[in-house]
């Protein structure tokens, strides 16, 4: 079954919400979280689960399927498209963090802080969030 | 402080040839009290199955605005017309088929739950007495205890379940979740998305809670200086619209490059100012334009 708890959104963002869908798929599919031939929920548990309007899901659906990430079946769940058959090398994935990692740079410049500095930063964030095990 | 805003309404202005009737379709709307002016010829449709979030600061008039809709209060001059019909001849068949949650409580004080309900579901030829029930229970408004005994909360739940009960085709709803905390929204935005959206129902609602609009508001209609001053599918503003900061002479290049609109402009110093620009081809990446979320706009734009 498709698993609603991998999706989620944030309110009170300057992405609008099927941006935020259409750049966590991609993230899911990247890492292997889903795979080819993995069933999405449908647009309306989605619009359910997360409580935001059909409309918004429906196109975050329909740009993915045109960029080749799902595929649609006549009265079937939407899937993982057959080729992304396993998580990409983790360079690719590393790209689809660049436009966060963008704007951090932007706003490290922005408070003059050294490149040794925000490295410091993010490797501190990075281990802190480390599972456990 | 020099500042002026100028942008076209669009979206949902213009129906599509073929397309039915617009629920909502205002014109030319005027209305005063006591020699101050609220709404200054407004012009505004709401199309079949629209959902649209007001946005107005306090004393815009998005309450003058919703109950002239209604045709609950005169216009001084203009005209209201729903589902085709002028809203002042409406008939019962189309009376029927609205659904209203007023600011202040409307309900019958002397009454129970239960009375207010069997009273109400006499005059609606469609009343869904299963969704009562449901809703009833899972909202847990008591039936039986005087609504006037009733916390502000379970009366605003009575107030929606009430305008939901006839599943109306047009919903107009004036800042419905005021008294609701955070659960108690989240129930009324659930109900509207599994049960409201799919019938196709045109909701209208204003409030402050801007997440909650963000969730299921499609788009958003900015109340200001008694006009509607833009109205947008959400994600169309976020994905269009950004501020840049610069002299004139930099900020005129930056709009000509790109074919944008000038939303709005202010003066921040000599030489210096900031443009709210709305790019309809999509935003360029652009470090210096900086993106807005809800609230942004919402200050830049009521």
């Amino acid at each position: 079954m498709p698993a609603l708890d991998l999706f989620h959104i944030n309110t009170g963002s300057t992405e609008p919400i099927y941006r935020q869908l259409v750049e966590l798929v991609r993230r899911l599919v990247a890492s292997g979280q889903l795979k080819a031939g993995d069933e999405i929920p449908s647009v309306r548990e989605l619009a359910q689960g997360l409580v935001v309007h059909p409309m918004t899901i429906s196109k975050a659906y329909g740009l993915l399927e045109a960029e080749g990430l799902l595929e649609r079946r006549r009265g079937l769940a939407m899937r993982v498209a057959a080729q992304h058959q396993r998580a990409q090398a983790p360079l690719d994935r590393a790209e689809l963090l660049r436009p966060s990692l963008e704007r951090a740079a932007q706003e490290a410049r922005q408070l003059e802080l050294s490149t040794a500095q925000a490295l410091a930063l993010f490797k501190e964030i990075l281990q802190a969030e480390e599972p456990q095990s | 402080m020099n500042t002026s805003l100028s942008i076209a309404a669009d979206s949902g202005l213009a129906p599509q040839a073929g397309a039915p009737a617009a629920s909502v379709q205002l014109r030319g709307l005027c209305l005063s009290y006591g020699g101050q002016a609220v709404l200054k010829g407004l012009d505004w449709a709401l199309q079949p199955g629209q959902v649209i979030g007001l946005l107005g600061r306090n004393g815009a008039g998005k309450t003058s605005l919703l109950e002239s809709l209604l045709g609950l209060r005169e216009p001084d001059a203009g005209e209201v017309r729903l589902f085709g019909q002028s809203v002042t001849g409406l008939d019962d068949t189309l009376r029927a088929r609205i659904g209203y949650v007023p600011q202040q409580s409307d309900l019958f004080e002397g009454f129970t739950a239960g009375q207010l309900l069997a009273y109400f579901r006499s005059f609606y030829p469609r009343w869904n007495e299963a969704k009562v029930e449901g809703l009833m229970s899972r909202w847990e408004v008591p039936r039986d205890r005087l609504i006037a005994k009733l916390s502000g909360g379970q009366q605003q739940r009575l107030s929606i379940i009430r305008a939901l009960a006839h599943e109306p085709d047009l919903l107009v709803l004036d800042e419905p979740v005021a008294s609701l905390d955070p659960a108690g929204r989240r129930d009324f935005l659930r109900e509207l998305v599994e049960r409201v959206l799919d019938r196709g129902t045109t909701v209208v609602f204003s409030t402050h809670i801007l997440s909650d609009l963000e969730r299921v508001a499609f788009n958003v209609a900015f109340l200001k200086e008694g006009r509607i001053a833009c109205q947008a599918p959400l994600e169309e503003l976020l994905d269009q619209v950004r501020i840049a900061v610069g002299s004139p002479a930099e900020l005129q290049a930056q709009l000509s490059a790109h074919g944008a609109q000038l939303l709005r402009r202010e003066a921040l110093a000599p030489g210096q100012e900031q443009w709210l620009l709305r790019f309809t081809q999509g935003a360029p990446v652009d470090a210096r334009l900086r993106a807005l979320n809800l609230e942004d706009l919402f200050m830049e734009l009521s």
